[in-house]
C-alpha cells in the first residue's frame, strides 16, 4: 500500500503530460482554424479543412488516451508494483504511431477523419495513391498495440496481487456476500478500463488489418456493415475509456483534499461492473441510422445508452457531491478543475443519452449536436480532470522541469476554449441558426443560394432564441457559402 | 419537434446539474460530520436513482413504439400509394430515379451507394432536417417520407465522404398539391 512511484516511471508520466500538453495546444489551434474559417475569418481549402479535421479528432482521442493512462499509471503504482518498461514502451509506440499518423496526413494527403469507415480509406487510396492511407492505419495499429501491451500487463499484475480482474472489480463482495469495502477506486477503474479497451482495441486492430490488407490486396474485401460495427466497437469505447482512466484522479485527489475516504463499497462496485458492462454494448447507438442492423440491437444501444448514464449520475458525480459537500474543502486549482470535471462528464453525457434515442437520433444524427455534446464532455470532462492532474502532479511531485509547460497550458486551455465558445456568437445573423440543423463535418463551404438565404431569414425569425442559441453553440458554428463555384459543381 | 424536445430537455437538466454543483459549492465552506453527511446522502440518492429510473423509463415507453424503421413503413403500407424512389450515393452525387413530388406523397427512398458510406439527411426548405438513414454500399436503407409541405427540399450527405462531402446536395422540387398536370 502507497508505494512511491518509480524514478523511471515518475519521469515517463512528465513525458507523457509534456506531449499531452503540446499536442493539445496544437490540436486547439487546429480547432480555432476550422472555426475561423467557417466564421469566415479566413479561408483554407475543403482539403485542408479535412485534413485538420482529421488531425483535430485523431489527435484529441490519442492525447486523452494517453492523459488517462498517465493519470492511471501513476496512480495506481501506489497499490501496485509496476515496471516503468512498460509505460516506456507504450510512450514510444506512441509517439512512433502519431508520427505515422501525421505524416500520413501531412505528407500524403490523408483526409478521411479518424472514424476512416471502411472502404473509404481504400477508395481514398485508388485516388490519391496509398501512402497516405497505409500510413494512418498502420500508424493507428501501431498505436493500439502500444496500449494493448499496456493493458495485458496491468491485467497481469491485477492478477497476481487481487486475484483476477473480477476480484479487481469486487465480484466476490458483489456476487458472495463478502463484508467490507473492494480494492481502491483506481484499482477497479483500471480493471474496468482493462477490459472494455482491450476488446475496443482488438476490434479496432481487426479493421484497420482488414482495411489495410483490402488496399494492397482489392480482392480480399469486407463486409462495410461490418467494419463499421468493429470502427465503432474501436472509436466510441476507446474514446469513452479515456473518461474512466482520468476520474482516478478525481477519486484520489478529493478524497486526499476533503480528508474523506472514497471507499469502493457494494453500491460504488455495482456502478463500475455495470460501467462495464454497458460500455461494452452500446457503440450501436453509433448504428442507429443503419437501417439494416437488427431491430433489436438498435433497440439496446437505446435503452442501454440510457443506463450508461446512471453509474456516473447516481455513483461517481454524486459521490463527487457528497464528498466536497461541507468539507472546508481548499479550492485551488486541482480541486476546482476536479469539481468541474464531474460537471462536465455529466453535461457531456445528458445531450448524448438524448441523441441516443432512436425517435432523436433520426433527426439529429450526425448533425453539430454531436460534437457538441463531445466537446462538452472531451473539454470539460477528460482534459479538465488531465489539467488538474498535471498541476496537482507539478505540487506533489516537486519541481518538476515542465511546470512551465504546464503553466502556459492551463492558461491558453481556458482563453482558447472560451474563445471557441464565442467565435459562433461574434459573426452575422445565422449564428442563430440551430446546430440540431446542421450537418457535422460540413467544411468550408455550404452550398445553393437558397440555403443561404434561408439561414439568414430563419436567423432573423429566431432572434428573440439568440441566447439560448448561443448556449447550444459552444464550440461550432454554421457552415456558410463562400465557395461558390465549388458548390455549383 | 424531437429537436425542440431534444434542446429543451439538454437545457432544463444542465441547468438543474448546475443548480447541484453550485449548491455543493457555496455548502463546501461550511463543515459538517461526513458519517453524518453519507447517511442523508444515501436516503436522497435512493429517491434520485428512482426518479432517474422513472425519467428514462417514461422516455423509453414513449419513444420505441415510433421508431423510424417501422412506424412510418406501417404508415406507408397501410396506405399503400407510396411512390417508391431508388437514391444512390456516389462520391459526391445523390443518383435518384424520381426528383419532382407533389405535397401528399408518401415516398419510400430506397437508399445504397455505390462506392464509400454516405449520410441521406433530407432537408426542408426551412433547412429542418426531417428524416435520414446511412447510404451503405452493398446494402439499402428504406426510409419513408411523406412530403406535407411543397417547397425546395434538399438531400446533403451527413457522413463524411472524403473531400467533396460538402458539396454533395441535391434539390428536390415539391409542388404544391394538384398544381402538377396529371390530376
Ligand atoms: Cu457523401
Amino acid at each position: 500500500m502507497n508505494e512511491a512511484i518509480h524514478p523511471l516511471a515518475r519521469k515517463t508520466v512528465v513525458w507523457h503530460l509534456a506531449v499531452t500538453s503540446l499536442v493539445l495546444i496544437l490540436m486547439m489551434i487546429f480547432g480555432v482554424i476550422m472555426l475561423m474559417n467557417q466564421g469566415e475569418m479566413i479561408s483554407i481549402t475543403p482539403q485542408w479543412f479535412y485534413k485538420i479535421m482529421t488531425a483535430h479528432g485523431t489527435g484529441m482521442v490519442g492525447i486523452a488516451a494517453l492523459g488517462g493512462t498517465a493519470i492511471l499509471w501513476y496512480f495506481l503504482s501506489k497499490y501496485v508494483k509496476l515496471n516503468p518498461a512498460i509505460l516506456i514502451v507504450n510512450f514510444v509506440l506512441f509517439l512512433t504511431g502519431v508520427s505515422m499518423v501525421l505524416i500520413a496526413i501531412f505528407v500524403f494527403d490523408f483526409s478521411d477523419g479518424w472514424t476512416f469507415l471502411y472502404p473509404l480509406p481504400a477508395q481514398s487510396a485508388k485516388m490519391y495513391g496509398a501512402a497516405g492511407a497505409v500510413f494512418f492505419l498502420s500508424g493507428m495499429l501501431v498505436l493500439g498495440f502500444g496500449f494493448l501491451i499496456l493493458y495485458m500487463y496491468l491485467a497481469a499484475r491485477l492478477t497476481a496481487v487481487y486475484g483476477g480482474l473480477g476480484k479487481a472489480l469486487g465480484w466476490d463482495i458483489i456476487f458472495r456476500g463478502k463484508k467490507g469495502y473492494g480494492p481502491p477506486a483506481a484499482v477497479v477503474a483500471t480493471a474496468m478500463v482493462i477490459i472494455t479497451n482491450s476488446t475496443a482495441l482488438l476490434a479496432g486492430a481487426t479493421v484497420l488489418a482488414a482495411s489495410l490488407v483490402n488496399i494492397i490486396n482489392p480482392a480480399v474485401t469486407m463486409d462495410p456493415l461490418l467494419a463499421k460495427h468493429l470502427t465503432y466497437a474501436f472509436g466510441h469505447i476507446f474514446a469513452n475509456c479515456t473518461i474512466y482512466m482520468a476520474v482516478i484522479a478525481v477519486y484520489e485527489v478529493l478524497s486526499e483534499y476533503t480528508k474523506r475516504p472514497w471507499k469502493a463499497n457494494k453500491v460504488f462496485l455495482i456502478a463500475w461492473n455495470c460501467s462495464t458492462l454497458f460500455t461494452l454494448m452500446i457503440y450501436t447507438h453509433h448504428l442507429l441510422m443503419d437501417f439494416a442492423v437488427p431491430k433489436w440491437m438498435l433497440i439496446i444501444g437505446q435503452v442501454f445508452s440510457y443506463a450508461n448514464g446512471l453509474p456516473v449520475m447516481v455513483v461517481t458525480a454524486y459521490g463527487a457531491l457528497m464528498i466536497v459537500y461541507r468539507s472546508r474543502m481548499k479550492w485551488d486549482f486541482a480541486s476546482s478543475l476536479f469539481f468541474l470535471s464531474m460537471f462536465g462528464w455529466v453535461a457531456g453525457a445528458i445531450p448524448a443519452i438524448i441523441d441516443a434515442t432512436i425517435v432523436v437520433n433520426h433527426v439529429m444524427h450526425n448533425t453539430k449536436w454531436v460534437p457538441g455534446h463531445f466537446h462538452t464532455y472531451m473539454g470539460m470532462g477528460v482534459v479538465a480532470m488531465i489539467i488538474g492532474f498535471m498541476y496537482y502532479f507539478n505540487k506533489t511531485e516537486g519541481n518538476q522541469e515542465h511546470r512551465g509547460i504546464d503553466t502556459f497550458t492551463i492558461a491558453l486551455y481556458f482563453v482558447f476554449y472560451g474563445t471557441c465558445g464565442l467565435f459562433p456568437l461574434c459573426r452575422r445573423n445565422q449564428c442563430t441558426k440551430k446546430m440540431v440543423r446542421t450537418p457535422a463535418a460540413m467544411g468550408a463551404v455550404r452550398p445553393g443560394r437558397r440555403s443561404q438565404r434561408n439561414l439568414y431569414r430563419s436567423g432573423r425569425n429566431h432572434l428573440h432564441r439568440k441566447i439560448f442559441s448561443g448556449l447550444r453553440y459552444v464550440g461550432s458554428q454554421v457552415p456558410y457559402q463562400k465557395n461558390q463555384q465549388l458548390a455549383e459543381k | 419537434m424531437y429537436q425542440q424536445i431534444a434542446m429543451y430537455a439538454t437545457v432544463f437538466f444542465v441547468f438543474l446539474l448546475a443548480l447541484a454543483f453550485a449548491f455543493v459549492y457555496g455548502e463546501s465552506k461550511r463543515s459538517g460530520e461526513y458519517s453524518t453527511i453519507q447517511e442523508k446522502g444515501y436516503k436522497i440518492r435512493k429517491f434520485y436513482f428512482l426518479g432517474l429510473i422513472a425519467i428514462m423509463a417514461f422516455a423509453t415507453v414513449m419513444t420505441l413504439g415510433r421508431l423510424p424503421y417501422d412506424s412510418n413503413q406501417a404508415e406507408a403500407e397501410g396506405l399503400n400509394e407510396g411512390k417508391v424512389v431508388k437514391v444512390t450515393g456516389i462520391q459526391y452525387a445523390w443518383e435518384m430515379s424520381e426528383e419532382t413530388f407533389k405535397a401528399g406523397d408518401k415516398v419510400q427512398f430506397d437508399v445504397t451507394a455505390s462506392d464509400v458510406t454516405h449520410g441521406f439527411g433530407l432537408y426542408n426548405e426551412n433547412m429542418e432536417l426531417v428524416a435520414q438513414t446511412q447510404a451503405m454500399p452493398g446494402y439499402t436503407n428504406t426510409v419513408y417520407y411523406t412530403f406535407k409541405e411543397p417547397g425546395t427540399y434538399q438531400i446533403l450527405c451527413l457522413e463524411y465522404c472524403s473531400a467533396g462531402h460538402h458539396v454533395m446536395v441535391k434539390e428536390i422540387v415539391v409542388e404544391p398539391e394538384g398544381g402538377a398536370s396529371d390530376e
